[in-house]
């Protein structure tokens, strides 16, 4: 059993959210000494829980309290009540994401400055360049064990998906197909052991091949004695002093129960949807618009990547479901290019899904069903599959509100998520359906055809990073523009989406912030 | 979990994807034999299979991995899938002079249901069989060429993940 910090103990940093801004946090603070306390709204899970059995795990590990999906979407009506395919766990959304760990590129920072404004949209520089977040790429490859340089783990071996797309993709001209950078290991590394070709990489790794904060960061951090992690306790408020200082979290402990925690910080990193719904929840007579919200933009600018796959029926059996599900990248359209029509560039990403998957999100929507449908999943070991991820302009309307009169079953509002395309995401998106239909047709696919945009996994952007505080919600360390000791520790800091999946660098991010943290306590700043 | 909660699970697993999954979760009893419901009433239990077997059509499937997981939404909303069923007989006695199951082109067939496809009883049989049938692990791999559960074999390291030879341009 673990430390644990007593309710009343106000020397503790209270993070919300065990993934890979919790999660990474909490542990880099407690091998500085640092105490904190980890609310995760969710359960623990053992890697015996983890099987290989798409539904099963869905079921086991997905967020599924209620939220409405609202916007110009087709997930709208689709999945009305799930706009994010999120975790809800002890180790959060690093359990289910693919391990893809791209860093961004040095202009992804600074895009308003590249493109200049653009209407409709909300163009932000990032506080923080390439260059001062590049040691924390390092550091967090280091840390999660990322296949390529920093851990000098080669790239994992082409699985039979990616050998059709990048032998399509070769012949339409393509050069930078690479089966990485992953964290998921090729060798022994960080005491886990190499990958075995399992798929199922996104119902949870059972081999701890992949990272995930619920088998390194968070069992690690506990064993230092620094920190406590409470799970089945989801944050309601976070409660300030007349200074306007954050004082203690108040949330729902398993048994439903409230209870308060005192606190020195605090830390929210609850993913792009809770973290906002947590501030704009807290609103007070002092912070009439929820807290860190002077600038209006909290819960704004949400962004979940343009996105969209094309999948390929070709000639033989491919079975894409061996092999890690997302095997491989295409990165020559990642560049920023506006000869093709739009800002922002994207990634080709190989990707599979299971046959009780693929037969639901190869159309849910009503229409999904008949002789041609049928005849498709007949052919599901002939199937190679693409995901495009491409960066998603800010817009400020889209976001996360909260509901005039639906309540959850703590008594708070539901979010409602809402997210229309701009016009820049819609010709990227039909730019990266042209393409990669153009690499299958090149390696001989008998049919190609698009799916929709699943329920979203990267979803960033609605605490924002901005230079001025009247921009955004967090300056460069995701401490909050508004108060002192709250910070952001997620990927809501997100200033623009980039062209890459997030995880990297929400990471590189919370090492960065751990540091920042213990300076200023170092200095009696905190 | 608390009764709220659990009241509150049972409703969105209704209203989202999840609604199926107790169906797909069911076991098949291993005798081939059809669910005890369509066995009482088969007039019933034929006119369901002709139209799930056009909603999801795998000629090779037997009949009974249609009916076994239709087989809660019968207990639970039969009087729904009854009267639906009589809507669409009468819908395809109006176009073609017989109830839907003595038509006999599938496309017309389809045609039928393509006017009814937004409607609730036809998304309810659909949502409960795409996931009833496509997550029966029993017919993965003879219908479909999916290995499912591979960690229990070491994955596909040494099984296959890489064996591909694109020898066909």
């Amino acid at each position: 059993m673990s430390t644990r910090f007593a309710h009343d103990d106000d020397g503790v940093v209270v993070i919300i959210g065990s993934g890979a801004g919790g999660g990474t946090l909490a542990h880099a603070l407690a091998r500085k000494g640092i105490k904190s306390v980890v609310l995760e709204a969710g359960k623990r899970h053992a890697l015996e829980d983890i099987e290989n059995d798409e539904w099963a795990m869905f079921e086991k590990l997905s967020w599924l309290d209620e939220r409405i999906t609202a916007g110009p979407r087709q997930l709208t009506e689709t999945f009305p009540n799930l706009p994010a395919w999120i975790v809800k766990g002890v180790g959060g959304s690093t359990i289910h994401w693919a391990g893809v760990a791209l860093r961004f590129q040095p202009h992804e920072f600074r895009l308003h400055s590249e493109v200049g404004d653009i209407a409709g949209a909300n163009l932000l520089d990032w506080p923080i360049s390439y260059e001062e977040l590049e040691p924390y790429y390092v550091k967090a490859e280091r840390h999660m064990g990322v296949t390529g340089e920093s851990t000098g783990m080669p790239l994992h071996d082409w699985n039979n998906n990616f050998k059709v797309l990048a032998e399509g993709a070769r012949r339409v001209g393509y050069e930078k197909l690479r089966a990485g950078p992953m964290a998921i290991n090729t060798r022994p590394y960080d005491e886990r052991p190499p990958c075995l070709h399992a798929g199922f990489c996104m119902q949870g790794c059972r081999f701890g091949a992949k990272w995930s904060t619920m088998y390194t960061d968070i069992p690690r951090a506990e064993a230092t004695g620094h920190c406590e992690v409470r799970p089945h306790a989801m944050a309601l408020t976070i409660e300030h002093d007349s200074d306007g200082r954050a004082t203690a979290v108040v949330y729902a402990d398993g048994d439903g129960n409230l209870q308060r925690q005192r606190a020195r910080a605090v830390c929210v990193a609850g993913n792009s949807i809770e973290s906002p719904r947590l501030l704009l929840n807290s609103h007070s007579s002092l912070f009439p618009e929820g807290l860190a919200n002077s600038s209006g933009q909290v819960g704004r600018n949400y962004m979940t990547h343009a996105t969209a796959c094309v999948f390929a029926e070709m000639p033989k059996p491919v079975n894409m479901h061996r092999g890690t599900t997302f095997a491989g990248i295409i990165s020559d359209e990642a560049r920023l290019d506006r000869s093709r029509g739009f800002v922002g560039g994207y990634t080709l990403e190989v990707m599979s899904l299971g046959i009780p998957f693929f037969a639901k999100f190869m159309d849910p929507a009503n229409g999904g069903w008949g002789r041609d449908y049928a005849a498709i999943l007949e052919k599901y070991d002939h199937l190679s599959g693409v995901w495009i991820c491409g960066e998603d302009l800010p817009v400020e309307r889209n976001g996360i509100t909260l509901h005039d009169s639906r309540k959850d079953r703590y008594g708070l509002p539901v979010p409602i998520v809402y997210k229309g395309d701009h016009p820049n995401d819609e010709r990227l998106r039909r730019h990266g359906q042209q393409q990669a239909a153009r690499c299958y047709e090149a390696v001989g696919a008998v049919r190609v055809f698009d799916v929709p945009d699943f329920p979203t996994s990267h979803n960033v952007g609605t605490n924002r990073m901005s230079a001025r505080p009247a921009d955004g919600v967090v300056n460069q360390w995701g401490q909050t523009h508004d108060i002192d000791n709250l910070f952001v520790s997620d990927g809501s800091q997100f200033t623009s989406s980039g062209a890459e999946n997030p995880t990297l660098t929400i990471v590189a991010l919370a090492l960065r912030q751990a540091d920042h943290i213990a300076e200023r306590m170092s200095r009696g700043e905190l | 979990m608390t009764d709220a909660s659990r009241a509150m699970l049972s409703r969105r697993r209704f209203l989202t994807l999840t609604g199926a999954l107790t169906a797909g979760s069911l076991a098949l009893g291993a005798t081939g034999l059809w669910p005890r419901w369509a066995l009482a009433e088969p007039e019933l239990a034929n006119r369901l299979l002709r139209l799930g077997r056009d909603i999801y059509p795998h000629e090779a499937i037997e009949d009974r991995y249609y009916l076994e997981p239709l087989t809660p939404l019968l207990e639970e909303q039969r009087d729904m899938i009854a009267a639906g069923l009589d809507d669409l007989d009468r819908r395809a006695r109006a176009a073609h002079g017989h109830a839907y199951a003595g038509i006999d082109s599938g496309a017309e067939r389809e045609a039928l249901l393509r006017e009814i496809q937004d409607g609730d009883f036809f998304q309810a049989v659909r949502n409960t069989l795409v996931v009833g049938l496509y997550n029966d692990s029993e017919l993965w791999e003879p219908h479909f060429g999916y290995q499912g559960s591979s960690w229990e074999q070491g994955g596909y390291l040494n099984r296959g993940f890489d064996d591909l030879v694109i020898d066909w341009l």
